[in-house]
């Protein structure tokens, strides 16, 4: 296992694959209690998955706004540098930040043809699947946030000609860092315009596969606490 | 370990993998994880990222989410009963009667939605009650509407023919414009049957149309009129070259937030279950890219593709023997998988495959999106199936039965394909060049 850091004494993986699996044990084996202790979170969680599914729609109405303003700058003779860039930016903010509220409301399709066989053994197929899922969709965003801090740390920047406001930069990387910097932070960043770094559109990836990976553990404990699976398809579409 | 072993390993995971319910895309993930790990000693996960975000934040994909969306706005509309009124007029005087509602109207809707279960659940709506009151039987409403409803793939614009560009790296406009003459012919294949059917059994013939007079009828059909403005536009656009396959998206889903606005069906609730729908939709096929993605590069490590390449070549196939065995192995895959996943599924490997026969890819995209339909109506997993049971109560082995004579023609279509490639090529050969 190379690539793992230690981290708080314990390899990455420990953290990552492990711990959520023995969560995900202790719900099989401790139902009642373990119910108690997770409903306040899954509320809370339910709230998270449709949030980022609202913001998931915006980035999709923002695609239409781009391609209508790269239309009409092209019919008016302007020049919209970069409009195909920010269009493929919002395409994967779109994607990625929809991912968990779409497994949540059981859009993401699966093969169910075994899961018919019987009661019984759908809640073990189920079960199995979904810690197969969980596994893959935190391995994604475990390396998600690697190639995400990578682009960073090598300042990765755009092929395209789009551009990002500075100060757009400069608060987000608010969040980077501490309070009692942000006024240094603030005094080192320039008006004008820069381009765009990968980081920056590359951020949704990082949020979406690692809200995936929790809505898929999340369910997983759902499943095992209540013997049934907790996500309700809607009309097939 | 032998090259063989770890084909047979890779090949056993993915099958385990898809057969135990992993939703499709993360099951593809996985899949192309343990190859990744079997054939190069490449960092995997690295190498996952930078494949996944090149092909999510695509400019060509973005076509996706925006046609998604428009079939959701239309479906959402008062659009099927307007376009059931609209229809009625000019099909009543038809051999076969208002059955050709379920053609037309599928060809219509097709037009402006690209995918199956919507455009049967939008003509389905209307036609199936309307349908039984005046007491058509039951297995022609449930068989023509399963079949027709298909077309919703094949008649631009379509989800499958998108994702197929995609995955093959072509123009999407061409795609679209290839499918339009061979959905005009399958829907002309599925009229005929009707007219078959009236011939042969006159028994089951239901009451003839009460008259209607020449202004009642133009009057009627005025409810057709905005969505096949609707129509003109989009296919129009791309077709003079004035837009892209996604600017034709976006001025698409104006055009039907105008259409919806003026029949007053526009609030609040429809707009945001609309966009809420198309982007939970467009979520999930966007992971199946993903996956799919990943796969054919760890594909591309096995070496399975150029093998399998190499094979055919060397087996001297005719395109005609390798077309039937390939249409073979999508109808059995398509049993069991929906027609997105199998085309990305496989497109690492039969690229290759086609490219080497000397098969054209755009007919093959044709090709490949009849064969796709063959599997929306086959059971024990088909996609229009399952939404006819729901809008019907009938057993999905009734249902399939009733579609069986749509798949038979379908079938034919493959043979008319091979026979006259012309059908799917001819149209995008001649796109106008843009402004």
């Amino acid at each position: 296992m190379r690539d793992w850091q230690n981290y708080l004494g314990l390899p990455l993986w420990v953290w990552l694959f492990v711990m959520p699996a023995a969560l995900a044990a202790l719900c099989l084996f401790q139902r009642e209690k373990m119910g108690r202790i997770l409903r306040p979170l899954w509320r809370i969680l339910d709230k998270v998955y449709f949030a980022s599914g609202v913001v998931a729609a915006c980035f999709m109405v923002m695609i239409l706004l781009l391609i209508v303003a790269q239309m009409i700058a092209r019919w008016s003779g302007w020049v919209f540098p970069g409009s195909t860039e920010y269009a493929g930016y919002s395409m994967a903010a779109t994607s990625f930040f929809a991912l968990a509220h779409a497994l949540t409301r059981g859009a993401h399709i699966r093969v169910s043809i075994l899961l018919n066989i019987n009661n019984f053994f759908k809640f073990w197929l189920d079960g199995f699947a979904m810690l197969i899922a969980a596994v893959t969709a935190t391995y994604f965003a475990r390396y998600a946030i690697k190639t995400n801090f990578m682009s960073e740390m090598l300042n990765d920047r755009t092929q395209g000609q789009d551009f990002v406001p500075e100060a757009v930069l400069t608060f987000f990387q608010m969040f980077a860092t501490a309070p009692w910097n942000w006024g240094t932070l603030w005094a080192n960043s320039e008006s004008g315009w820069v381009y765009t770094p990968m980081w920056l559109p590359q951020l949704p990836m990082s949020i979406g596969s690692i809200l995936l990976a929790i809505a898929v553990w999340d369910y997983l404990t759902r499943l095992l606490v209540n013997r049934e699976t907790s996500i309700i398809g809607e009309a097939v579409e | 370990m032998s090259e063989l072993y770890a084909t047979a390993i890779f090949l056993f995971v993915l099958f385990a993998l898809l057969g135990s319910s992993v939703w499709i895309g993360l099951a593809l993930m996985g899949v192309a994880w343990v190859g990744m790990e079997l054939f190069t000693s490449r960092p995997a996960g690295d190498a996952m990222i930078t494949t996944i975000w090149t092909g999510a934040s695509s400019w060509t994909l973005t076509a996706l989410p925006l046609f998604i969306w428009m079939g959701e706005i239309l479906y959402r509309t008062r659009l099927s009963e307007d376009m059931f009124r609209g229809l009625v007029p000019w099909m009543r005087w038809l051999p076969g009667g208002l059955l050709h509602t379920n053609i037309a109207g599928c060809t219509i809707f097709a037009a402006v939605s690209g995918s199956s279960a919507a455009t049967l659940t939008t003509v389905g709506k209307m036609s199936i009650p309307e349908l039984r009151k005046r007491g058509y039987p039951e297995h022609m409403i449930i068989g023509t509407l399963a079949g027709a409803a298909t077309l919703g793939l094949m008649i631009p614009p379509s989800l499958t023919l998108i994702v197929y560009g995609v995955a093959i790296n072509e123009s999407i406009t061409k795609l679209f414009m290839a499918g339009i003459i061979p959905g005009l012919v399958l829907a002309g294949l599925f009229t005929l049957y009707i007219f078959g059917w009236h011939f042969f059994s006159k028994g089951q013939r239901p009451d003839p149309e009460p008259h209607m007079s020449f202004g009642t009828m133009i009057n009627e059909s005025k409810f057709l009129i905005p969505v096949l403005m609707l129509v003109t536009v989009v296919i129009g656009s791309m077709y003079m070259g004035f837009a892209t396959a996604t600017e034709a998206a976006a001025v698409g889903v104006i055009g039907s937030l105008c259409l919806a606005a003026m029949q007053r069906s526009l609030n609040w609730g429809t707009f945001s279950a609309s966009l809420m729908g198309a982007t939970r939709t467009s979520a999930m096929i966007a992971l199946i890219l993903m996956g799919a993605s990943f796969l054919s590069l760890a594909m591309g490590f096995t070496g399975l593709p150029r093998a399998l390449a190499a094979w055919i070549d060397e087996m001297q196939l005719s395109p005609v023997v390798l077309i039937a065995a390939l249409t073979i192995f999508y109808v059995v895959l398509g049993m069991f998988l929906d027609g997105i996943s199998s085309v990305v599924l496989t497109m690492a490997i039969v690229e290759p495959m086609i490219r080497q026969a000397g098969i054209d890819v755009i007919w093959f995209g044709i090709f490949i999106v009849v064969v796709v339909e063959m599997a929306q109506v086959t059971p024990p997993i088909g996609f229009n199936l399952f939404v006819l049971q729901g809008m019907t109560k009938h057993e999905i082995s009734y249902i399939s039965k009733t579609a069986l004579p749509m798949v038979g023609l379908m079938m034919l279509m493959i043979v008319i394909l091979v026979a006259w490639p012309e059908l799917a090529t001819w149209l995008p050969d001649n796109i106008r060049k843009g402004p």
